[in-house]
Order: structure tokens, then C-alpha cells, then sequence
């Protein structure tokens, strides 16, 4: 038992990932993106449009955005982060 | 029936083989003796995983196999060694002391016509069966035969209930004495497809808990045990109304239902109907060929979910990129269809990198509708969404279906300790507790606030006004119990607002909310407790 971490290290921990969980946001790069749609394909939320003259996401409503993390997989540019 | 045997055989090698004998009925004899007779000529090159005492070694190297065999136990080998002498001074018999899970690195590629294995994989947890059986793929000769007897939870329901009846009390029993457990083999037909192999089941005893697998490579031509397809039907039975009833009110608790993965078909499919990939958790096949049964005739795909649902799985990382390249390698689809399309589910693209399946595979991936009920209109359209397909709302009727889940699971939790600890509180508790967790899932879009530990503050303040209303107008308290009403209800709509909503990640962050539930359940219990020391109540 002596070498497992504690009840309240495990606790705290859990506590870390959690403030963590509640406070990620989308950070988006449209310098990277070269319109490919993924972002708008996945997102359950509609947080993604495409402006197909521009050949460019537009990321709205960051509000509603439930940080599944959908976009960020998706993307091929790595225009997308979550943090 | 094996478990308290083995555990015990594991340690004494001298009884190994009478215990065996013993406790299988004599029917591992009878599989071993098929083995030979069918598998073994002179000249067979032999790799067995886990000989034991070496009986099956033994008859193995009398029909002039030449045999490598390990074992990770010193004891078992010693006594293999006692009784193979001969064999092993012939140079018909090599023993090694390993591991199973060592096989891949310690052997030359395609050196053995066969691998044999005989109550070792139940042994092994399901990671290192997966990685056996892949090491083995290397080892095995073009044509080689893979065959593995063990024990295996019966696939038909009746027997599975007889064998489970006879084997929980057992389990029970070892775990006490020893502190381990052993398991039979589960779903291991998938799990060999899903390793690359072909399998046949030619003998099954003991009512289908004792078989024997035979398995090849599956890319090794003229090597195929080819069933047809299976097909999928709506149906509603008995079993299905209980697993639904189940879901219902207890779909967090494991075990999961699980669909056995691998490639269906539903209604009349051909080389250019669509392929559809899903996760095995039983309720979401079922939803999809209800979708579909009759309306189109498509491919489905089951990958391994783990029994879950597509979006927590992905989520969760149990549904990946690897599960899916897994169920397109290990499928038949090269032979069924001729173009090369997946249609995932939208709704595992938080899990699954559709770029790596693209890649692996070389199947192109297409992000289908997030709705089961929406793949009909969506094939029709020729695989175009519109936002409305897309986009996942939280609908009234989840709402309450998801409180529903959850309450299933809290009720149990929190009633059961207050009806057997505080039966008078109990019919309260529980009528608050019902009341507003289906209040909550009715108006939960109207309540302000993003995620549900937010809209709980206007949730416990419209209980409390209820409660306020409810004294002055009807009941009128006394100040003690008003207030212990108002610590409770306040937790309890907390604890509502927070949780009820489910795990659904459409309600961003569920994990994080037990944190903040925790300090608030704190801070009650110290008001709970502080408030009438200093009112002087107590
Ligand atoms: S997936 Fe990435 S590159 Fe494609 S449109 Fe979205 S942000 Fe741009
Ligand atoms: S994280 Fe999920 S909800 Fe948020 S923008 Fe990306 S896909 Fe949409």
C-alpha cells in the first residue's frame, strides 16, 4: 500500500483534470486553414461555417462550443486547438 | 467449472493432468486427442504455447511432430522434462521456460506449421490475447493452422445461464482463497478476425463451454472458412424489450450489451451499396437496422465500441482510428463491394482520426448523419447533410429519457440508503427527487447558464421559492425543520442541475462537475451542521 499515491493526491488530480475540462476553449488559426470543411462536417454544435469565397472556416458561437474535440481531430491543418 | 481447480492445479504439477481430466469431464483429453489425429503428421512443425506437463507434447511427438513448447511456470516445465526425456534427447521435444506473450521475438517468421495452445488464453487478459495472436500471425507457416482449446462462455443464452449459475459460487470461492480470478473466453471469434485470422469452431463440448478454435491467416488463399454474410432484421423479441428496459433505467452500469463486431447485411446489399460503420454497443446496431431495415439496402460494419455507445466511446477513447482500420482489415469488405467508401458515424469524429483510417485503409471516410433516424434521407441525398442532420440538440424527449438513465442509477445509490437508514424521510426524498429531476429536464433549455452546474443556481432557487410557497400558503414549518429543508433541497437541486443531465457530452464538462459538487456538499453539511450550534437549536 505504502508506494500507491494517496487518497487526496488522486483526489487533487482528479480535481486539476477537471478545472481543466471546464475551462478549454477552441483557439482557431486561419492563416492554416485552407477550407476543407472537416471542422464543419463534425461539429454537433454548429460552431463552424464555411466561407467557400475565401476558402476559410468561420468559427462562431465559442459559447455554445461543448469542447468535444471533433474539429480539432479532424482538422488536416492542425488549424484547430483546444487548451 | 474450472477456476478453483486451476488456481489450485497451477501450484501442484503432479496432479496436473488427473485434475484436468477431472475437471473438464475427460473432454480436454478428447479435444487433444483430435488435435493429433487431424493436425499432426510426421514432420509437423510444432510451437505449443503453454505445454504443462507435456501430455499433449508427449502424444504430439509420438505421431513424429517435431515440437517446441513453453510454459511460464518452472514447476510444470521440470515435470514436462521428467516425462519427455526420450523425446527431448531424440531432438523431437525442445522445452523453454517463457512467456506467452514473448513468442514474437524469441521464434524465426514462419516457422511453425502449427501453434497450438490448450488453457492458456482464458488465462491472459484480453490486451495480451490480442498481442499473442497477433505475434502468432508472424510465426505461422504459409498455411499454418492456429488452433486454441479452452474455455469459453457459452453463446447461447440458456446454457450461458446454467454456466454462469455453476461458475459464480466458484469464482466467489477462488477469489476468497486466492485473491485472483480466472475468466473463460469471450467474443474470442472476433477477437481472432480482428487479429487477422479465419476461424472454424470444429469441436465444441460440455454444451458449447469447452471448444476447440482452428484458425489461418486470413490473407493466405485457399485457407477460408467463409460463412455467408449475416443479415440484419428489425425484430422486436422478449430479449430485446428486456435489454431496452434495462438501458433505460441502468444504462450506466457495466456489463454494456454488447453486438458481436464484424460485417452484416441489411436488406439486399451489392457491390456498390454504401458501407456503414457503428460501435457494438447493442442498442446502437439495433437503432440503426430499425433505421434502415426496409428503406435501404446497405453494408454495416460493427467495429469494437466496447460495448458503448459511438460518441462516449470516442470520446472516451475506446472507439479509435485502430478499432475501425481493425474491423475494415479483418472484414470481407475487398470482397463484397467495389468501391471504397466509409460512411462513419459524425458523432465519433472526436475519437476516431478519420485521416488515420484514410491512410491505413485506404477507404475514403464520409462523416454521416449524428441521428440513426437520418441515414435513410442522408443516402437518398447521395451522402449530403443538411445542418439539421448534423447538428445534435437535446430534444425533450432525450431530456427526459436521459433523466431517466440517471435516475435509474442516483435512485438507487442515494434511495436505498435513506429507505433502509431514514424510512421516514424516504417517500419525501424520493418525491422531491423524481419532481425535480423531470422539472430540470423539461425546462432545462429555458434556464440560463451553459453547462448544468450553472443552470443549477436558478434551478435550487426556483425549489426554493416552491418550497417557501408551498410552508407559507399550506404548511407552515417551524423555523428547524424549514431550514433542514432548505440545506436539503438545496443539494438535492444541485446535485440535479449537475448530474441528471447524463453524461452526454453535449453538456460540456460533465467530469468537472463532481469537484465543484463536492465543495458545495461541504459547504452544506457545514451550514447543515454550524447553523443551529449558533442559533442554539441544538
Ligand atoms: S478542418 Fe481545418 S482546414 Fe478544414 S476548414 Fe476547418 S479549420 Fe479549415
Ligand atoms: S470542440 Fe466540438 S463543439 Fe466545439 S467547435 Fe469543435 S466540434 Fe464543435
Amino acid at each position: 500500500m505504502g508506494s500507491e499515491p494517496g487518497l487526496m493526491d488522486t483526489l487533487a488530480e482528479h480535481w486539476e483534470i477537471a478545472k481543466k475540462l471546464r475551462s478549454l476553449q477552441i483557439h482557431f488559426d486561419p492563416e492554416k486553414c485552407k477550407g476543407v470543411w472537416q471542422c464543419y462536417e463534425v461539429c454537433p454544435i454548429g460552431c463552424w461555417t464555411p466561407d467557400y469565397e475565401r476558402r476559410v472556416a468561420i468559427f462562431h458561437d465559442p459559447e455554445k462550443c461543448v469542447a468535444c474535440g471533433a474539429c480539432v481531430l479532424q482538422c488536416p491543418e492542425d488549424a484547430i486547438e483546444l487548451k | 467449472m474450472a477456476t478453483v481447480f486451476m488456481k489450485w492445479l497451477e501450484t501442484s504439477p503432479k496432479d496436473y493432468d488427473r485434475g484436468i481430466q477431472l475437471l473438464t469431464l475427460g473432454k480436454l483429453q478428447h479435444v487433444k486427442e483430435r488435435i493429433v489425429r487431424d493436425y499432426i503428421r510426421e514432420g509437423t512443425r510444432v510451437l505449443e504455447i503453454g505445454c504443462g506437463t507435456g501430455t499433449l507434447t508427449a502424444m504430439m511427438a509420438a505421431q513424429g511432430a517435431s515440437v517446441t513448447g513453453i510454459d511460464a511456470s518452472p514447476a510444470m516445465l521440470a515435470e514436462a522434462e521428467a516425462k519427455l526425456g526420450p523425446d527431448i534427447e531424440a531432438g523431437r521435444v525442445t522445452l523453454k521456460l517463457m512467456d506467452a506473450t514473448l513468442v514474437g521475438d524469441r521464434f524465426p517468421k514462419a516457422s511453425f506449421d502449427v501453434i497450438v495452445s490448450t488453457l492458456v488464453f482464458s488465462e491472459l487478459s484480453p490486451d495480451e490475447q490480442r498481442f499473442v495472436l497477433e505475434a502468432c500471425t508472424t510465426l505461422l507457416a504459409p498455411g499454418g493452422r492456429l488452433l486454441i482449446a479452452d474455455e469459453v462462455v457459452p453463446p447461447r443464452s440458456l446454457t450461458r445461464l446454467v454456466f454462469y449459475l455453476v461458475r459464480l459460487p466458484l469464482v466467489l470461492l477462488t477469489w476468497l482463497l486466492t485473491r485472483t480470478t480466472t475468466s473463460a473466453l469471450r467474443d474470442f471469434d472476433s477477437l481472432l478476425a480482428q487479429s487477422g485470422y479465419r476461424s472454424a469452431v470444429p469441436v465444441s463440448c460440455l454444451s458449447g463451454s469447452l471448444v476447440l478454435y482452428e484458425a489461418a491467416l486470413s490473407q493466405t488463399p485457399g485457407t477460408e472458412f467463409q460463412s455467408p454474410i449475416p443479415k440484419l432484421r428489425h425484430r422486436v423479441t422478449l430479449r430485446t424489450l428486456l435489454v431496452d428496459l434495462w438501458a433505460l433505467f441502468f444504462r450506466i452500469i457495466p456489463p454494456y450489451p454488447k453486438f458481436k463486431t464484424g460485417l452484416y447485411a441489411i436488406g439486399n446489399p451489392d457491390r456498390k451499396s454504401p458501407v456503414l460503420v457503428t460501435g457494438n454497443f447493442d442498442l446502437t446496431v439495433r437503432r440503426v437496422v430499425k433505421a434502415l431495415d426496409g428503406r435501404a439496402d446497405i453494408w454495416l460494419l460493427v467495429a469494437d465500441s466496447a460495448g458503448i455507445n459511438v460518441w462516449c466511446a470516442a470520446g472516451g477513447g475506446y472507439f479509435t482510428a485502430e478499432k475501425v482500420i481493425a474491423a475494415v482489415q479483418s472484414s470481407r469488405l475487398d470482397e463484397v463491394v467495389a468501391h471504397h467508401a466509409l460512411i462513419l458515424p459524425q458523432l465519433c469524429a472526436n475519437g476516431v482520426d478519420g485521416w488515420r483510417v484514410r491512410e491505413e485503409t485506404g477507404w475514403g471516410v464520409h462523416w454521416g448523419p449524428a441521428r440513426a433516424a437520418d441515414i435513410p434521407a442522408y443516402l437518398a441525398a447521395k451522402r449530403k447533410k443538411t445542418d439539421a442532420m448534423r447538428w445534435v440538440r437535446f430534444p425533450l424527449k432525450d431530456r427526459l429519457e436521459m433523466v431517466t438513465v440517471t435516475l435509474g442509477f442516483y435512485g438507487l445509490l442515494i434511495l436505498l440508503p435513506v429507505f433502509i437508514f431514514w424510512r421516514s424521510m424516504f417517500w419525501p426524498v424520493t418525491v422531491s427527487m423524481v419532481g425535480l429531476s423531470y422539472f430540470y429536464a423539461v425546462v432545462h433549455p429555458w434556464l440560463p447558464g451553459r453547462d448544468g452546474l450553472r443552470k443549477s443556481v436558478p434551478l435550487t432557487l426556483i425549489a426554493l421559492a416552491g418550497l417557501f410557497i408551498y410552508t407559507a400558503l399550506r404548511d407552515p414549518l417551524p423555523a428547524e425543520r424549514l431550514f433542514n429543508w432548505v440545506v436539503g433541497l438545496t443539494a438535492l437541486s444541485v446535485f440535479t442541475g449537475a448530474e441528471l443531465q447524463g453524461m452526454s457530452p453535449v453538456m460540456r464538462g460533465e467530469q468537472a462537475n463532481w469537484g465543484w459538487e463536492a465543495v458545495i456538499g461541504a459547504a452544506l453539511g457545514l451550514v447543515y451542521w454550524l447553523t443551529p450550534l449558533a442559533l442554539g437549536w441544538r
